[in-house]
C-alpha cells in the first residue's frame, strides 16, 4: 500500500510496516482470505441451512429413544459376583408413558379407580397413562384387598380353563398358572420398574392407542409413543457377607428412595444414555474408529454387506449421527462397518466372545483383543470363558446397539422390510430414482 | 552483509529428524504387530487403536510440519534479507511447541484421542492445556514469518515468499477450524463436514504450501538454476488458493452427504491438476538445462523424486474423486498408499532436500558423509515403491472383492454373493501385501537412521575430526572453553 493511500501518514507506528508492504503482498492476503471466505461459507456455513436432513431426525421414534428412553433406562449388576446384569426404568410422573396390558397369562387386580388405566385382552385401543401408577405382587392394604381380588381371579380363570378342557386330567395337560398383579398408584414424583436387559428396542405404539390424561409433555402429542408395559416395581435387599456390603434383586426387598440412592456408589446404576455417550468416549479413544467404518454408502456392496438375510440395509442418512457429539464416518474399512450392527449382531454374549479373542471369535480377524473391557474373576469361581465384562464393555455395548436400531420405529422397521426408502427396489432395479 | 542467527531453524530441525525416525519405528511396529502378526504384543495401550494415533501424530507434526517450520525459518529471512523478526518469539514458541506436542502426541495411548482424524491432540493432559499451547505455539510462528515479510530488504517478493504467507493464513484457519469450530456447529454431519474440510486442508493448505515454498526454494539453489518461471509459479499458488478449500466433501462420497456438496468437491477436486501441473512442469523446468545433476546430487534426487510423487498423488487424487473410481477404491488401503504417497513420497521428500542444503549452512561444515546420503536416497526409493506398490494394489483388490457383492439382479443373489466372499476373507486376502507393506517400511526406516546418523555425525563428529589435526591441548582447551 502506497504512502499516500493512508488514511493518516503522520501515524508512524503503522507507517512502517505499509510502507514495506506492496501492493502485491497486501492484494494477496485480501485475495486469500475472499478466497476463504466464499468457500467457508458455501461449504461450511451453508449446508445445514439448504439440506434438513443435515439436523431434523429420522422419526420421532429416534428423538424419544434419545431423549426420554437413554437418559431413564438404568444398568448396573448386582453385588453377588455373579455379573447379574439389572436394567430398570426410572419412571417419572407426568413424564413416563405407562401401558397396563393383560394378556393370556398375565391379570392384573386394581381399586375400582384405577380399573379403567387396564388394557384387557381383547381390547382394540392400548390405554396409556403418565399417573406413576406401578404393578406389585398383590398386598393387603385397607382400602383394597388385593390378595384376595387375586385368589378370586386366579380361581375364576382356572375354573374357565377347566371347562374348556374338561379332559385335562386324562389329557395330562398341565393347568397353566396366572401371573396376577396388583396396580396401584405410588406415592411422590418417581418410581422405579424393572425393565428387560435384552433387546435394543422399545415398546413403541402408533396405531389405537389412547392416552387418558391431558398431554403433560410435548412428546405425549406425537403420532407415535415409546411406552413401558407393565411396570413391576423393582426392589433390592441389602446383604452384609464378612466385612462387604452388597445388594441384589428382590421383588419383596426394599424400595429405592431417591435417584440420588439409585445411582450412589453402593447401587451404581447408570443411565444407559450415560452409557451411550461413554460409549462413544471409549470408541474415540480405543481408535475402533480407524478400522471401522460407520456409514453405509449408496451401493449396492455396502447395503448388502450391512443388510439382513432377506433385505438390505438401508444407507446411512445425515439425519442419522444427529445426536452424537462425535461421528465416525471413518475412511478406511478392515473391520466390518458399523452402522448397522445393533440388528447384525444384537447379542450381548457374541459381543463379549468377540473383544475377549476377535481371533477366535471370527476367524482371520486382525481386530486386538479387548481384555480391558473385563475384570478378573474376583474369587476365580466363574464358570465363564472370558473374563466379566466390566463397564466399559457395557458402554460400547450399548453404544454399538444404537446403530441401525433408530432409524424408524421398530414397526417400519427396514429388517422387516419397511424401508422408507425402499433399498431393495432400487437396487434389484425395480425402481428408478427420482430425478 | 545479513547475520542469519540459525538457532531457531535447528531448534524445530533437530528433534523433528529424531522424531522422524521414531514415528516411522512406530508405523513398523503397526505394519507387523496388526497386519502380519495380528496383535502378537497385545494390551490396552499398544494395541493398533491407540498407537496409530502416534505414528500419524509423530511424523506429521512432530516431523513433517516441524521440520517445515524450520526451513521456513532458514528460507524466508533469507529471502527478505533481514534476520528473523524476534528470535526471542521463535524461542518461546520452540518451547511451547515441542512440549505441547510431544506431550500431547504421546499421551494418546492413555486415552486422551480427540476423535477426530488428524486432531487427535486432546485440547488438556491433565492440568496442561495442550492443544491451546499448539495454538499459540503456531500462531507467534505466524507472526513471526508475517513480520520478518513486512520488515523485509528486498522489494520483490519471491514464490517461496507468497507460500509461506499463504501457508501462515490457510494454517491458522484450517487448525482453528478443524480442532475447535467442529465443536461449534450441531451434531452429525455438520461436524464431519467440517471435520473432512480440516482432514483435506491439513495437506492441502498446511503441507502443500509449506512443501512448494521449500521445493521452490531449494531446487534452484541445490541446482544453482533460477527458477523455469515466475508466473507459472504464481498461477499454481492462485489456483490452490481457489481450489483446495472445496474438495473437503470427496472423503464421504457415498456417503450420508448432500449430493451437491459431493459434486462440487469432485469438480475441485478435477481443478486440482491445474496447481499441480503448474508446479511439475515449473520444477522439472527448471533442471532440464542441466539434467545430470539429478546423477550428482541426492537432495536434487529428492526434490525431483518428490515432483514426481506430487504428479502421481494428484493424479490419483482427482482419479479417487470420481464417483465410479471412487466405489472401488474408498475406505481400502488405497487411501492409507494415497496419504502416504503426498505426505511421505512428496512433502518428506522435499524437507529432506531442504535439510541437506541447510545443515551445512547452518553448521558450517560440510556433510558427513556424501556416500550415505546416496544410500539414504536410494533406499528410500527402493522401500517407497514395494511400500506404496502394495497398498494401491491391495486397496484397489480389495475393492474389486467387495463390489463382487453387488453381481446379481435380485437381493437373494447379491446375498448370496456376500455368502460366498464373507467380509472376514476380503481381509485374509491382503496379507501378501501387508507382508510386502511390512518390508518396504523397514527398507525405508532404514534408509532414514542412515539419514539420522549422517546428520548426527556432522553435527556432531565432524567438528572432532577437524580437531584432531590440531595439538591434543589445544582441542581440550577448545571444548573447556
Amino acid at each position: 500500500m502506497s504512502e499516500s493511500k493512508h488514511p493518516n501518514p503522520d501515524h508512524n507506528s503503522h507507517h512502517g510496516f505499509f510502507h514495506q508492504l506492496d501492493t502485491s503482498a497486501v492484494l494477496t492476503v485480501i485475495g486469500i482470505l475472499i478466497l476463504f471466505a466464499a468457500s467457508v461459507f458455501v461449504i461450511l456455513l451453508a449446508p445445514r441451512f439448504v439440506d434438513p436432513t443435515w439436523t431434523t431426525p429420522t422419526s420421532s421414534y429416534q428423538v424419544q429413544m434419545y431423549e426420554i428412553s437413554d437418559p431413564n433406562f438404568y444398568i448396573s449388576t448386582e453385588s453377588s459376583g455373579s455379573n447379574t446384569l439389572q436394567a430398570v426404568y426410572h419412571i417419572k410422573k407426568d413424564f413416563t408413558l405407562l401401558a397396563f396390558h393383560e394378556s393370556d397369562t398375565v391379570r392384573l387386580v386394581a381399586p375400582e379407580e384405577l380399573q379403567p388405566y387396564i388394557t384387557k385382552v381383547g381390547d382394540q385401543t392400548l390405554k396409556l397413562t403418565s399417573r406413576l401408577l406401578l404393578l406389585r405382587h398383590p398386598q393387603k392394604s385397607e382400602a383394597f384387598d388385593a390378595v384376595a381380588a387375586a385368589e378370586k381371579v386366579n380361581t375364576q380363570l382356572q375354573e374357565a380353563w377347566e371347562k374348556e378342557n374338561p379332559k385335562w386330567k386324562e389329557e395330562k395337560k398341565v393347568k397353566p398358572g396366572f401371573a396376577v398383579f396388583e396396580l396401584f398408584a405410588a406415592d411422590g414424583p418417581e418410581a422405579f420398574a424393572a425393565a428387560p436387559i435384552e433387546g435394543n428396542v422399545e415398546n413403541w405404539v402408533d396405531d389405537n392407542f389412547k392416552l387418558l390424561d391431558e398431554p403433560k409433555q410435548p412428546y405425549h402429542k406425537d403420532s407415535g409413543v415409546i411406552y413401558i408395559n407393565n411396570p413391576v416395581e423393582y426392589r433390592i435387599s441389602r446383604f452384609v457377607f464378612n466385612d462387604q456390603e452388597g445388594w441384589r434383586y428382590d421383588p419383596n426387598g426394599e424400595r429405592i428412595k431417591s435417584l440420588e440412592e439409585f445411582k450412589g456408589n453402593a447401587i451404581g446404576f447408570r443411565s444407559r444414555a450415560e452409557l451411550i455417550a461413554l460409549g462413544e468416549h471409549i470408541y474415540a479413544i480405543e481408535g475402533c474408529w480407524y478400522c471401522h467404518t460407520d456409514q453405509t454408502r449408496t451401493l449396492v456392496q455396502d447395503v448388502v454387506l450391512n443388510g439382513s438375510d432377506s433385505y438390505p440395509a438401508p444407507p446411512s442418512s445425515a439425519s442419522e449421527y444427529i445426536y452424537q457429539k462425535i461421528t465416525f464416518p471413518g475412511t478406511r474399512r478392515i473391520g466390518p462397518d458399523m452402522s448397522r450392527v445393533g440388528i447384525k449382531r444384537p447379542s450381548r454374549d457374541w459381543h463379549k466372545g468377540h473383544f475377549w479373542s476377535p481371533t477366535t471369535a471370527s476367524k482371520g480377524s486382525i481386530m486386538p483383543a479387548f481384555r480391558h473391557f473385563f475384570d478378573d474373576d474376583p474369587r476365580g469361581t466363574s464358570k465363564n470363558q472370558v473374563g466379566i465384562p466390566n463397564y466399559r464393555f457395557e458402554a460400547i455395548y450399548q453404544y454399538l446397539m444404537t446403530k441401525g436400531t433408530r432409524i424408524t420405529p421398530p414397526t417400519q422397521a427396514w429388517w422387516l422390510g419397511k424401508d422408507p426408502i425402499q433399498t431393495k427396489e432400487i437396487i434389484e432395479g425395480q425402481r428408478r430414482l427420482p430425478k | 552483509m545479513v547475520k542469519y542467527d540459525d538457532t531457531p531453524v535447528k531448534l524445530m530441525l533437530y528433534p523433528a529428524i529424531l522424531f522422524l525416525v521414531f514415528g516411522m519405528s512406530v508405523g513398523v511396529y503397526l505394519a507387523f504387530n496388526t497386519f502380519v502378526f495380528p496383535d502378537y504384543f497385545s494390551g490396552e495401550y499398544i494395541h493398533f487403536g491407540r498407537v496409530r494415533p502416534v505414528h500419524v501424530g509423530t511424523v506429521t507434526l512432530l516431523w513433517l510440519l516441524s521440520a517445515n517450520v524450520a526451513l521456513l525459518y532458514y528460507l524466508v529471512p533469507r529471502l527478505c534479507g533481514v534476520p528473523l523478526w524476534s528470535v526471542k518469539m521463535a524461542y518461546v514458541s520452540c518451547a511451547l511447541w515441542w512440549s505441547s506436542l510431544i506431550l500431547g502426541v504421546f499421551s494418546y495411548p492413555w486415552g486422551t484421542n480427540f476423535g477426530w482424524e488428524y486432531a487427535e491432540l486432546p485440547n488438556w493432559v491433565s492440568v496442561i492445556p495442550t492443544k491451546y499451547m499448539t495454538t499459540i505455539a503456531w500462531l507467534l510462528v505466524a507472526v513471526n514469518i508475517f513480520m520478518t515479510v513486512i520488515v523485509r530488504q528486498y522489494k520483490k517478493m519471491y514464490v517461496s515468499l507468497w507460500y509461506a504467507m499463504g501457508t501462515m493464513i490457510w494454517t491458522t484457519f484450517t487448525y482453528i477450524t478443524g480442532s475447535y469450530a467442529v465443536n461449534w456447529v450441531p451434531e452429525g454431519i455438520s461436524r464431519v463436514n467440517v471435520s473432512f474440510f480440516y482432514v483435506h486442508n491439513l495437506v492441502g493448505l498446511i503441507y502443500t504450501p509449506m512443501g512448494l515454498a521449500i521445493a521452490y526454494y531449494f531446487l534452484p539453489k541445490l541446482s544453482n538454476q533460477p527458477i523455469y518461471s515466475h508466473r507459472l509459479s504464481m498461477l499454481g499458488f492462485w489456483s490452490i488458493a481457489f481450489v483446495y478449500a472445496w474438495v473437503g466433501a470427496h472423503h464421504i462420497i457415498h456417503g450420508p452427504m448432500s449430493q451437491w456438496m459431493q459434486t462440487t468437491a469432485i469438480i475441485f477436486s478435477v481443478w486440482l491438476i491445474i496447481p499441480v501441473w503448474a508446479v511439475v512442469v515449473n520444477l522439472s523446468e527448471t533442471l532440464k538445462p542441466h539434467w545430470e545433476k539429478y546423477s550428482r546430487s541426492p537432495p536434487i534426487r529428492f526434490i525431483m523424486m518428490g515432483n514426481l510423487f506430487y504428479l502421481l498423488t494428484t493424479l490419483q487424487g482427482t482419479t479417487m474423486a470420481l464417483r465410479n473410481v471412487n466405489e472401488i477404491t474408498s475406505k481400502t488401503d488405497w487411501i492409507i498408499g494415497h496419504a502416504h504417497i503426498s505426505l511421505y513420497a512428496t512433502f518428506t521428500f522435499f524437507a529432506m532436500a531442504g535439510i541437506y542444503q541447510v545443515i551445512p549452512v547452518i553448521t558450517k561444515k560440510s556433510l558427513w558423509s556424501a556416500r550415505l546420503a546416496e544410500w539414504h536416497f536410494n533406499l528410500n526409493l527402493l522401500g517407497s515403491v514395494p511400500f506404496l506398490l502394495a497398498l494401491w494394489v491391495g486397496g484397489f483388490w480389495q475393492g474389486m472383492l467387495w463390489s463382487t457383492w453387488a453381481t446379481g439382479t435380485s437381493y437373494a443373489e447379491f446375498h448370496n454373493s456376500l455368502t460366498l466372499l464373507p467380509f472376514i476373507e476380503t481381509i485374509a486376502d491382503m496379507r501378501p501385501f501387508w507382508i510386502l507393506r511390512g518390508i518396504g517400511g523397514v527398507i525405508i526406516l532404514i534408509a532414514n537412521l542412515i539419514f539420522v546418523v549422517n546428520i548426527f555425525n556432522t553435527i556432531v563428529l565432524k567438528q572432532e575430526r577437524h580437531e584432531k589435526q590440531e595439538t591434543p591441548e589445544l582441542a581440550e582447551a577448545k571444548v573447556t572453553s
